[in-house]
């Protein structure tokens, strides 16, 4: 029996678990922002005190609802540019699939039960750790794999997006991970690194994870989707070759402003800044490169939803790369580290970027997987889109004002020379802003939860698939 | 410039090397430095490993993710050195594995804790910590008083870090369940453990049995306390 | 019988790796190795049972088809 050219059944997999992990990641941010605003939330119980759920957060945003959405659209990608089944077979790719879903489920698990290394988001135990690391083996082989036996020429520029991040997350991973269990039986152990050494590479780690796992792996998306979506080429592929490398080379460098003003030595804090300020230059030319793509098309933004999303990821991309450089300028620095400032940063990048531009992917990929027409309905995503951005709002104003009265606030001084407020006076201050955040982060989830519905009608409308199969190969032709 | 990239991209082994290649560059610059130049951690005195009670409560403050609400990093800036003493120093944190500086202050910073308030008080605003602070965010920790410590893995444990570096001797080693008890215990002698561990403080417990909340005031009350900065051949090291 | 060599390699891998699993659990000295060990195992045996039932959903649409 001829196979079809395309393994889907694994992206398919990838994108439900995407969907699924969403909902949970918004749902535990939303739990916890309510346990900031009302700390009775902890109810007492050990294992959803916020010490313990927060890494359930992120880890469920970041690894869940990225990485699976990461997964499933590479593997798309690379199949589809490379004209290219996955390499491997199908084994190995579903190895990939339930293998990482099974880390996300024990970690999360670990988190509750009290064991993590408390690196931020890097919290997983060496054991889990050394799963991980055997799944992400896995899939470069595939990636690369594919890579190696495609049909076309050139590699596009979406897969080398997707091979540095692959790449280079399992360096920052090894490297940040080194670790000694006090017995092979125990999930303890003691990290290699100690003091200002680990706290450099943890943020060469945590930095990097930013860059590699939520940019550029998420760049591959936007260098695929868009141009797909939108119906046209890329608009330079000079720009992308400047912005790929640059990106790629600059990125690395910028872990210290996580550091400023610490027992770090200076020169490797200016490096961290300087670097963290030049990096605005090939952020914004990647911002460009997928606004630009819309030239002459800009009135699908109308008609597509999927397209919406993902338009407004590029938008908050571009944002978000603006305010990280200045906040990594040391005296910017001095007032927004350690505030709420830095969460609400964080934030316009996860939700306005990484997750919008998974979003529009979704919308995209869900039809054309599924071989629907289109989405079950235009209105439902139109609702979400406006929800969405609007809880961004919310989430990223309150934030900024928190974090900006927090810092004002610490380094107060009064009349006579004495600082003017204590830190419990700062922390009742910042109540109404917690109460903001948590109705906008209610707000993205439930626009989430219109997705989640929409993306079920749509799966259960009528295929448009002749009823009498055809070869395989031929049923996708038209790629 | 461009001809020459369309010969990268046409091969997926090319362009593996190169990008390694180019994302190794700025970790090597910046990290390796900091294990070879020998300013990087000063030379104090004080700084020393922590006692065996002191490392479980560590444990127990890593295990509860404290880090995501409370630094552990003064910086040289001068409000946060009145709010909370001298800047850290990199030599404070050496024996830190992991280190837990942080990067949100939910809650103030922890780098100096110890040593400002008594001992009765941290028991009191780890189980209930608005009744002693009312506008506190922090989540209560009451199931700590009622958890006993293990401390029969304590020994793998010192050994573990002896591993990464820590400098525990084997006298250390051997003495840690003792050490353990008796910082445990005010009406022990304390000699001993005070050789090995100055300024070790003792935590009053419950009276029959260690629980893990004393071994985390253990440790919060020896947060900062280690390097004694009225000492003036300490000002003269740090510059 | 074709065996595609993907499903043996990767079966038995996790063949290995839920033995690992297995060995884990039985020496646990905490809640955390007992639990991830068992899952482990548990994790690899549903793996590997679903690599069987495809083989033989395989050979089956073979006959058929």
């Amino acid at each position: 029996m001829a196979e079809p050219l395309y393994n889907e059944a694994v992206v398919k997999k990838c994108i439900i678990a995407a969907v699924f992990w969403a909902v949970v990641a918004f749902l535990v941010g939303v739990w916890l922002a309510t346990e900031l605003a009302w700390p009775q939330f902890n109810l007492g119980l050990s294992f959803i005190n916020f010490g313990r759920l927060r890494p359930v957060h992120t880890s469920a945003a970041i690894f869940a609802f990225g990485g699976s959405a990461l997964l499933g659209t590479s593997f798309h990608v690379v199949q589809r540019t490379c004209r290219a089944r996955l390499f491997g077979g199908d084994a190995l790719a579903d190895f990939v699939f339930w293998g990482y879903q099974f880390f996300i489920v024990m970690a999360a698990l670990s988190y509750v039960m009290g064991f993590s290394q408390s690196q931020e988001y890097a919290e997983p135990e060496w054991h889990l750790d050394l799963w991980l690391t055997i799944v992400w083996v896995a899939y470069a082989v595939v990636f690369v794999g594919t890579l190696m036996k495609r049909e076309e020429p050139h590699i596009y520029v979406a897969n080398w997006f997707y091979l540095a991040f692959i790449l280079t997350i399992a360096v920052l991973h090894i490297g940040n991970n080194l670790a000694v269990p006090i017995s092979v039986f125990s999930a303890k152990s003691y990290s290699v690194a100690s003091g200002v050494q680990n706290a450099m590479i943890q943020w060469w780690y945590g930095h990097n994870a930013v860059g590699f796992f939520l940019t550029a792996g998420f760049l591959g998306m936007m260098y695929y989707f868009i141009p797909k979506a939108a119906n046209r080429p890329i608009y330079s592929y000079r720009l992308s070759v400047v912005h790929f490398w640059s990106l790629v080379f600059m990125y690395i460098w910028a872990g210290p402003h996580h550091l400023h003003w610490t027992a770090l030595p200076d020169w490797t804090q200016t490096l961290g800044m300087v670097f963290s300020i030049m990096l605005w230059m090939p952020s914004w030319g990647g911002m460009i490169n997928g606004l630009m793509t819309l030239s002459g098309a800009w009135d699908k933004l109308r008609t597509d939803p999927g397209l919406r999303f993902s338009v407004t990821a590029v938008g908050f991309y571009g944002m978000s790369t603006f305010e990280g450089p200045v906040m990594s300028i040391r005296d910017v620095n001095a007032l927004s580290h350690y505030t709420d400032w830095t969460i609400g940063h964080v934030h316009s990048g996860a939700l306005g970027w990484v997750a919008f531009i998974s979003f529009g992917a979704i919308y995209y990929l869900v039809p054309v997987l599924w071989k629907r027409s289109g989405l079950y309905s235009h209105r439902l995503a139109s609702w979400h889109y406006w929800i969405a951005t609007l809880g961004i709002v919310f989430y990223i104003t309150s934030m900024w004002v928190a974090g900006i009265m927090q810092g004002l606030m610490w380094r107060a001084y009064d009349a006579f020379g004495f600082l003017q407020y204590s830190f419990a006076e700062s922390v009742l201050a910042v109540h109404p802003y917690y109460v903001i955040r948590m109705l906008g982060g209610l707000m993205f989830l439930t626009g989430a939860l219109l997705m989640v519905y929409n993306l079920i009608q749509t799966v259960r409308s009528r295929s448009t698939e002749p009823v009498f199969a055809l070869p395989g190969a031929l049923a996708v032709a038209g790629e | 410039m461009f001809i020459r990239h369309d010969f990268i991209e046409r091969s997926a082994f090319l362009l593996l090397v190169l990008t390694l290649v180019t994302i190794a560059i700025g970790g090597i610059v910046e990290v390796v430095p900091l294990f070879t130049i020998e300013t990087t951690v000063e030379h104090v005195k004080g700084v020393r490993p922590y006692s065996p009670l002191e490392q479980r409560g560590r444990d127990i403050y890593v295990r509860e993710g404290c880090y995501v609400c409370h630094s552990q990093q003064i910086r040289a800036l001068r409000d946060e050195v009145e709010r909370y003493g001298h800047f850290s120093l990199a030599a404070e944190s050496m024996y830190d594995h992991p280190f837990q500086w942080g990067s949100k202050r939910i809650g103030p910073d922890l780098a100096r804790v110890g040593g400002k308030y008594s001992n009765d008080w941290h028991y009191a605003h780890l189980i209930d910590p608005r009744s002693v602070v009312p506008e506190s965010l922090m989540p209560r920790y009451a199931f700590l008083a009622e958890t006993p410590v293990e401390s029969d893995d304590i020994a793998a444990r010192l050994r573990a870090l002896r591993m990464v570096g820590v400098p525990y001797t084997d006298n250390e080693i051997a003495n840690a369940v003792a050490d353990l008890a008796a910082q445990s215990n005010p009406t022990a002698d304390a000699t001993d453990l005070l050789k090995r561990y100055p300024k070790a403080v003792t935590v009053l417990g419950n009276g029959h049995v260690v629980t893990e909340l004393d071994a985390l005031v253990a440790y919060l009350q020896v947060l900062g306390t280690m390097v004694d900065f009225a000492d003036p051949a300490e000002e003269r090291l740090q510059q | 019988m074709d065996f595609e060599p993907s499903d043996l390699i990767v079966g038995l891998l996790m063949a290995a790796l839920g033995l690992i699993g297995l060995i884990l659990a039985s020496g646990a000295m905490d809640s955390e190795m007992y639990v991830f060990g068992l899952s482990l195992f548990g994790f690899a045996c549903v793996f590997d049972f679903g690599l069987l039932r495809r083989h033989f959903d395989r050979l089956e649409a073979n006959r058929h088809g």
